[in-house]
């Protein structure tokens, strides 16, 4: 294996070992496997983990053009990320339960998830299962085991803890599989949920995705020592760094990561290297901060983890499984680009759930304050009606409406971030 | 070391002196000694009996001497008993607690349900959002209520808005967050915060504060049980000094339901936790002058029983609320604002707020900075003697009667007001 380095490469020039903790790759840049021992996907799993990598990456793309049009209102991106999830789905089980952090909708491809209900769940329309309550992106998925995404950073990393938790004192053969970045590695309550799940023992696989930038700051502004990996060594728990790029690796070490686990019923740390090829959110635009300089002294470490559906397809190709992986990419993308098309029309004309949906659900029942509050808006609502959106939380809108909308005077919500011209 | 090698017989003298003195300054503070700041309480006996409106105990008769520490053993002991996925943990809590309140359940239920965390709230809050999510009962405990704040992320962002954020779709209603709570009569800034108010503008909690132990193992039984998240807090100075006669049983008290403690028609009085006692002083005092109070203990701060309140305002138009917290944006705020949106035309009186001083807790000044009987009784007193005819002209009066009316049956629509006399 081509092992990296990268204190060497990007940053942590404070560290004071001399040496970095080496990453783990099984694939180089060709798609050349160093050892067949690390081949435990089969190729159907192969296949599909291809097809949804692409798709994962063709519907963001047609995503952020739909964030450009004012159809959806907040997206994230997952550019040059897209093998982490899906790999790490690969590699564990279906009881298994996610926490994520946000930029892992690999995951949620992989279990099932289709992108009609996520461009539903993106909008917030009624279709949307959260129904519209939560910010765009944080799902919350009982079927496929996704729990509750909430926006602040690191929050739920004692919750993957208290879930490894339950897992093991239930003795149940389930894992909790927590996701994080390298920023929310910052937080205490990475230091907290990492000493429980150690110190208690927890089920828990805790993934860091270092991918070099938490907006923008970068790793050198995030911490001076050797990544995050090293700081489990204090924690008292296994840990290892891998290429984040190269699928079978993170399929591989997830797989023995979660055999460790079960067998020493305590948690185990993954630290995922890649690179956030994109801006942090719709919110963000990188090139600010990402100058032709800082993407030159990127360059050796971007060359060196290269790209993760390039290098699973020649990967494919060399074993056969594939007769061209361009070919494949191809029909797959425009698959994917069709039917986003497809529900993307239908989440346009989708309307909102109705407004009194926002009273409910703060409690397990509506005590007398929000009773109270909910009839004052009804019968404000009743006396002006014409300040309010009502048609977008009633009728069904299409694209016709939506161009009606700049002929009329503008609703508060399309003053709320629109790129469209406000009063034409 | 001391430098002479025998006493000579002057100092003897001085030591019998110092002796006596110090065994007088004892016997004098053995009789302060049940509240260490301020004066000695009023010969009375809070001690109380089940309300059998709220309750129907199986065995009346199976009673038993508890004060809160134990009453609240009892209760986890019910609750790990009855619940087989509930846990009880926290710092310290597995020797049996620095309140001694976890006494014996490690011993019974063993490590994995009973045990020691490590020392961070924020750990143990988000902790707790793991096993509540997996379906657990997790009953925390955080020691002082003055070190609730590092967990209060957690409760603001994740525990408060978890059902919200899903739309019901997961929920972590299974939290229970014991805490210690309020003076204790040498616990300065960080041993006697009363941090109520903090949560209150949080919409998705429940705070919950009991005034003896009957309350307190019904209201946390309660809590342990009920569908939403709650923070209970225990009045630590009771934790000895409050005993009743306590239901060996199961039982429960209702949750978001304020109780009537005494009935009265002059002024109505609301308070919580160990002021429910300087309330009943007060009214004692307050009865030698002819005023009858009607007290009224709140017991679920957050989402508060308007209703209640209400009706007792309606019928003695004068209200005074208080609390130990500080009197900006408290409990009593809220409250006094809401009273005068529904009962403004009921009430007499301004309302009257008895509360802590807007200082962080002070040390050696807590008996001039608790809202002691003194302080409500001369409120009372103000509240009672409040003419509102002192400061309004009335300009025009029209009687609904014929005959002589008497001064239940005047109606006295004031048609213009003007100010006399600027209110002090």
């Amino acid at each position: 294996t081509t092992e990296i380095y990268t204190r060497s490469i990007v940053g942590s020039v404070r560290c004071v070992q001399e040496t970095g903790f080496p990453i783990f790759r099984t694939m180089d840049l060709e798609g050349n496997v160093s050892d067949s021992k690390y081949e435990i996907l089969d190729k159907p799993t192969l296949i599909k983990l291809f097809d949804i990598m692409v798709t994962e990456r063709e519907s963001d793309r047609i995503a952020l053009n739909m964030h450009r049009q004012n159809r959806i209102t907040f997206y994230f991106s997952h550019l040059y990320e897209e093998a982490v999830g899906p790999a790490i789905g690969a590699a564990i089980k279906d009881e298994d339960k996610i926490v994520l952090q946000y930029r892992e909708q690999g995951i949620l491809l992989w279990r099932g998830f289709s992108i009609q209900e996520i461009l539903h769940t993106v909008k917030g329309s009624n279709k949307d299962h959260a129904k519209g309550k939560a910010l765009a992106c944080h799902y919350s998925i009982p079927k496929i085991g996704v729990l509750p995404l909430s926006a602040p950073i690191g929050s739920k990393i004692g919750h993957g803890a208290g879930l490894g938790y339950a897992f093991r004192t239930q003795k149940e053969d389930k894992i909790a599989v927590t996701f994080m970045g390298e920023g929310a590695a910052s937080q205490g309550d990475f230091h907290a949920g990492l000493n429980f799940a150690a110190t208690l023992g927890s089920q828990t696989l805790f993934v860091c995705r270092n991918n070099c930038y938490a907006i923008s700051t970068p790793i050198e502004d995030q911490y001076a020592g050797d990544g995050v990996a090293p700081r489990c060594i204090g924690y008292g728990m296994p840990a290892i760094k891998v290429d984040g790029c190269d699928p079978l690796a993170i399929a591989y070490a997830t797989k023995h990561a979660r055999q460790m686990i079960m067998e020493r019923k305590g948690p185990v740390f993954m630290e995922v290297y890649g690179y956030r090829g994109g801006d942090h959110s719709t919110s963000d635009s990188a090139p600010l901060y990402r100058t032709k300089e800082v993407l030159a002294k990127l360059k050796p470490y971007l060359d060196a983890i290269g790209d993760p559906i390039i290098r699973l397809g020649k990967y494919l190709e060399k074993k056969g499984y594939l007769a061209n992986y361009k070919e494949q990419m191809d029909k797959v993308g425009k698959a994917a680009v069709a039917e986003c098309h497809k529900y993307a029309k239908e989440m346009d004309e989708t309307p909102y759930p109705e407004y009194k949906t926002m009273f409910e659900d703060v409690y397990s029942y509506t005590p007398q304050n929000l009773q109270e509050q909910m009839e004052q808006l009804d019968a404000h609502i009743k006396k002006f009606p014409e300040f309010y959106p009502l048609s977008d939380f009633k009728k069904k809108q299409s694209l016709f409406n939506l161009t009606c909308l700049l002929y009329t005077s503008p609703s508060p919500r399309d003053q709320r971030g629109s790129r469209m011209p406000s009063s034409a | 070391v001391s430098t002479q090698s025998t006493w000579g017989f002057q100092e003897s003298k001085d030591m019998m002196k110092v002796f006596q003195l110090s065994t007088r300054i004892t016997r004098f503070t053995l009789l302060a000694r049940v509240f260490s700041a301020g004066p000695p309480p009023l010969k009375m006996d809070f001690s109380e009996k089940v309300n059998t409106k709220e309750v129907t105990l199986k065995n009346p008769d199976k009673l038993k001497k508890m004060n809160i520490c134990q009453a609240v053993n009892n209760a986890m002991d019910i609750a790990l008993a009855t619940i087989p996925k509930s846990y009880v943990f926290g710092e310290d809590v597995k020797f049996g607690g620095v309140f001694r309140c976890t006494v014996g359940l490690n011993e019974k239920y063993g490590t994995d349900r009973v045990f020691n965390t490590p020392l961070s709230e924020q750990g143990i809050l988000g902790f707790s959002v793991g096993l509540a999510a997996a379906g657990c009962t997790p009953i925390c405990e955080i020691q002082f209520g003055d070190y609730i704040f590092p967990a209060f992320d957690q409760f603001h962002n994740e525990v408060a808005k978890y059902r919200y954020r899903s739309a019901g779709l997961y929920n972590v209603g299974g939290i229970t967050c014991r805490c210690s709570y309020g003076a204790v009569g040498h616990g300065g800034h960080y041993h006697s915060q009363a941090p109520e108010a903090h949560f209150m503008h949080t919409a998705g909690l429940t705070v919950v504060i009991p005034r003896s132990p009957i309350q307190a193992k019904g209201l946390l039984l309660g809590s342990i049980r009920s569908p939403d998240p709650i923070i209970f807090f225990e009045p630590k100075i009771l934790y000895r000094m409050a005993e009743d006669m306590v239901p060996e049983e199961d039982y429960t008290l209702p949750i978001g339901k304020a109780e009537v403690l005494q009935e009265g028609k002059d002024i109505t009085m609301i308070g919580y936790g160990a002021s429910i006692r300087q309330l009943m002083m007060a009214s004692k005092m307050a009865e030698e002058k002819g005023i009858k109070c009607e007290i009224i203990d709140l017991r679920t701060i957050i989402p508060y029983d308007i209703e209640t309140i209400e009706k007792s305002v309606k019928k003695t138009g004068r209200l005074l609320i208080t609390h130990e917290g500080p009197v900006t944006s408290g409990a009593g705020a809220e409250i006094a604002a809401k009273i005068q949106e529904r009962c403004f035309l009921s009430l007499k009186a301004p309302i009257a707020r008895v509360c802590g001083f807007d200082t962080p807790f002070p040390f050696v000044y807590e008996p001039f900075y608790l809202p002691n009987r003194f302080k409500i009784f001369e409120s009372t007193l103000k509240l009672m003697e409040f003419q509102l005819k002192q400061y309004i002209s009335i300009q025009s009066v029209s009687y609904t009667h014929l005959t002589l009316p008497t001064k239940a049956q005047v109606q006295i629509s004031v048609v213009a007001v003007s100010l006399k006399k600027k209110p002090t």
